[in-house]
């Protein structure tokens, strides 16, 4: 179980074009990712997913806020005491290209952590080469073609799963899959999904999805939990099919909203919702922060903050002062 | 309208009167790309009309040629690629393979403009965007830069951007959605009827997406174009294209109008494709991987069907013969198999997701198997 309570994170710049500027990239995050479980980030590129991605994996720090790793806080540790900790937690990059050294074999890629497991464990030196093989099983790769190869010899799907299988060396808890499957041609994306579903189910690994893509997060498991997040604030959240069903946050239907229909296959949703303007033009940090580009905005969001929570018997929570199911997502042409 | 290429180009304004759609004519196109394996064909013999006024989408995966065969729009293909065989006619340009030199370059912007993937790589860091419209002007011999500029602005102010300010920036001060509306302003503003967008929103989230292809369809409209877009995203044609052309390793396999196309996809490659694509409602196990991996230049087959490694109606037929282009109502397809096989087995099985071949029955199997079967796929391409 890995959980976080409160977590802010405000990166400062000093100098450039535009003088010091600071970016405030999490607000007071909570999250909650239990053993086998599934949960998403998803949101516009700047609203604080992958920096949350890497705070959880360890790769960064925060301001404020506590993350625990069952049960034990992180901030009562000294950083070295942390590090077999966050080994239980592994990022899978967006990009398979740039993870992988391009000098070395694929067996070379595993070795090293793989040495150092069995180091760990008590194991002999003779259990890394079953144990390399054992793990491109797992993900669908044949180990007598893959291992003698080099990055450049496999297609980016091939690449991905070779990447999750190193991740897998260390008997993680939870995956951290920032952007996994953007960088995969179309035709193979579902095949990774299904392959974090899988490991989920098989090995009870805690999945963190981290997309721009809504339609993907549904993917690595119907059981899972959405978050969506605005500028470093969770607007709602929630089980995936409740909230791309019936989402209640005006942001989460311009997001839901914005999705590409099929023309031919799908029927629009009935009831769409466009942001008015931008993201840069939503800058005053008072009241809602989603006020300025809201449809529906009152007086009372451009004062209050609205906070994340459940009213009324609307299921998922959410940070809206006017809550609304809407039907924005497409439907089978063929129903009515 | 202008019949020669010389008579528009000199020093005719930005707004030349009388300038409408053109008409585009693609025969027997191949391209090739010189390697150690000797020339390989990254596209081939392929047929592609863009009617006037018209978007055509172009979908494929990488490697299946649909860049190279942007590319060719502007006779662009560069070494160690060339374009082996084909034309290219352009209404009022002419055949663009055969131009050279100072003829291709001015035609390049004034009839053809080019939004490239990732327009932030395609701006120059070191100047502000108005300084490069100057040079771009200057280059193509603009007489009247002040109307450029005032072009510019009224065509960014157009896609919701302040252009002045836009203007003064340089590309690091814009966002991902704005260099994107830039890049088509560049496109757009030497007056150039026919637009050819490579991935315009690759690298963009959602609601920006939205926006770009909203914006793609308004000035398409409002200024008359003939619009090309290259995309891998099945959903972005879905939602720009009056119709569409779906590549795969280097050929077109299916083209026609988009809504039929996706409502009932003939070609066993558009479907496969399609029911790949994550949706958000309906059952999870119904979207299904395609098996195995879409062909590099290296690994498309030298003769009969380019799909049928991946292909769940393959037969012996496929692996000899080359399936000729048929049309099939409004529709032209490149299968063996569509004629009897597809037609009958859809009367039979009536959805689209039951006579799945060869994926497996449920996602989860499926998913063990593209890759596997690749590997496969590969052992055999490594013996050979």
């Amino acid at each position: 179980m890995i959980t976080g309570q409160g977590i802010t994170k405000t990166f400062r710049q000093r100098g450039g074009v535009l003088g010091a500027r600071e970016v405030r990239a999490l607000r007071g995050v909570d999250f909650a990712v239990g053993r086998g479980g599934a949960v998403s980030f998803i949101g516009e590129s700047g609203c604080g997913k992958t920096t949350l991605g890497r705070i959880i994996a360890g790769l960064e720090g925060h301001d404020s806020g506590e993350i625990t790793v069952d049960g034990v806080a992180m901030s009562s540790l000294r950083p070295r005491a942390r590090r077999p900790y966050f080994r239980r937690i592994q990022l899978i990059h967006q990009d398979p290209y740039s993870a992988l050294n391009p000098t070395r074999t694929v067996y070379q890629a595993l070795l090293a952590p793989l040495a150092l497991r069995a180091r760990q464990t008590g194991r002999p030196a003779s259990w890394v080469d079953g144990r390399a093989g054992e793990l491109l099983d797992l993900v669908g790769l044949d180990p007598d073609y893959v291992l003698p190869r080099y990055p450049h010899q496999l297609s980016g799907g091939m690449r991905q799963r070779v990447v999750i299988a190193r991740a897998l060396t260390v008997d993680p808890e939870m995956l951290v899959a920032d952007e996994a499957v953007s960088m995969i041609d179309v035709s193979l994306r579902l095949g990774i999904l299904a392959l974090l579903r899988d490991l989920r189910e098989r090995l009870g690994v805690s999945v963190l999805f981290i997309t721009h893509d809504v339609a993907t997060a549904r993917y690595i498991g119907d059981d899972g939990e959405l978050y969506v997040i605005y500028r470093g604030q969770v607007v709602e959240r929630g089980p995936v099919e409740t909230i791309i069903s019936a989402p209640v946050h005006p942001y989460t239907q311009a997001l839901l909203s914005a999705i590409p229909v099929l023309h031919g296959l799908e029927r629009p949703g009935a009831q769409p919702v466009a942001p008015t303007g931008t993201l840069e033009e939503d800058k005053p940090d008072a009241g809602c922060l989603f006020a300025r580009r809201c449809p529906f905005a009152t007086a009372r969001c451009a004062e209050e903050v609205p906070v994340l929570g459940r009213t009324g018997d609307i299921p998922q929570e959410h940070a809206c002062f006017h809550p609304e199911a809407r039907s924005v997502v497409a439907v089978p042409a063929g129903r009515a | 309208m202008p019949s020669t290429p010389s008579d528009t180009r000199e020093d005719s304004p930005p707004d030349a009167p009388g300038r409408t759609a053109p008409g585009v004519r693609i025969g027997g196109l191949s391209v090739v790309y010189r390697t150690p394996a000797g020339e390989l064909p990254a596209v081939r013999g392929i047929d592609l009309e863009l009617p006037p006024g018209t978007i055509t989408g172009v979908v494929g995966e990488s490697g299946s040629g649909k860049s190279t065969l942007a590319l060719s729009l502007l006779n662009a293909v560069q070494p160690p690629g060339r374009i082996s065989a084909g034309s290219v006619q352009i209404d009022g340009l002419g055949d663009v393979v055969t131009l050279r030199g100072e003829e291709l370059r001015r035609a390049r912007g004034r009839h053809v403009g080019y939004v490239f993937q990732a327009a932030q790589n395609s701006l120059n860091p070191l100047k502000p965007v108005g300084r490069q419209l100057l040079d771009l002007g200057r280059s193509h011999g603009v007489a009247d830069l002040r109307a450029l500029v005032r072009e510019a602005r009224d065509l960014l102010g157009r896609m919701g951007l302040d252009g002045a300010r836009v203007l003064d920036s340089h590309q690091h001060e814009l966002s991902g959605g704005m260099r994107q509306r830039v890049g088509i302003m560049f496109a757009l503003v030497l007056n150039a009827h026919l637009v050819v967008l490579d991935e315009p929103t690759t690298a963009l989230d959602m609601i920006t997406q939205a926006t770009i292809l909203r914006i793609i369809r308004e000035v398409h409209e409002e200024r008359g174009l003939t619009t090309l877009v290259i995309t891998h995203d099945l959903g972005v044609v879905a939602e720009v294209a009056d119709r569409l052309a779906v590549m795969y390793g280097g050929r077109v396999v299916e083209q026609g109008p988009t809504r039929q196309v996706l409502g009932d996809p003939l070609h066993p490659y558009t479907r496969g494709l399609i029911r790949a694509i994550p949706r958000l409602v309906g059952d999870i196990g119904e979207a299904t991987a395609l098996p195995g991996r879409p062909p590099t230049l290296a690994t498309i087959p030298a003769a009969g069907c380019v799909f049928r490694e991946r292909c769940p109606l393959r037969m012996d037929l496929c692996a000899t013969q080359e399936p000729p282009t048929v049309a099939h109502g409004g529709r032209l397809v490149a299968c063996h198999a569509v004629e009897g096989g597809i037609r009958e087995e859809r009367a039979g099985a009536g959805n689209h997701g039951g006579q799945d071949g060869a994926g497996g029955p449920d996602g989860r199997d499926g998913a063990e198997d593209p890759d596997g079967r690749a590997v496969a796929a590969g052992a055999r391409e490594e013996q050979a």
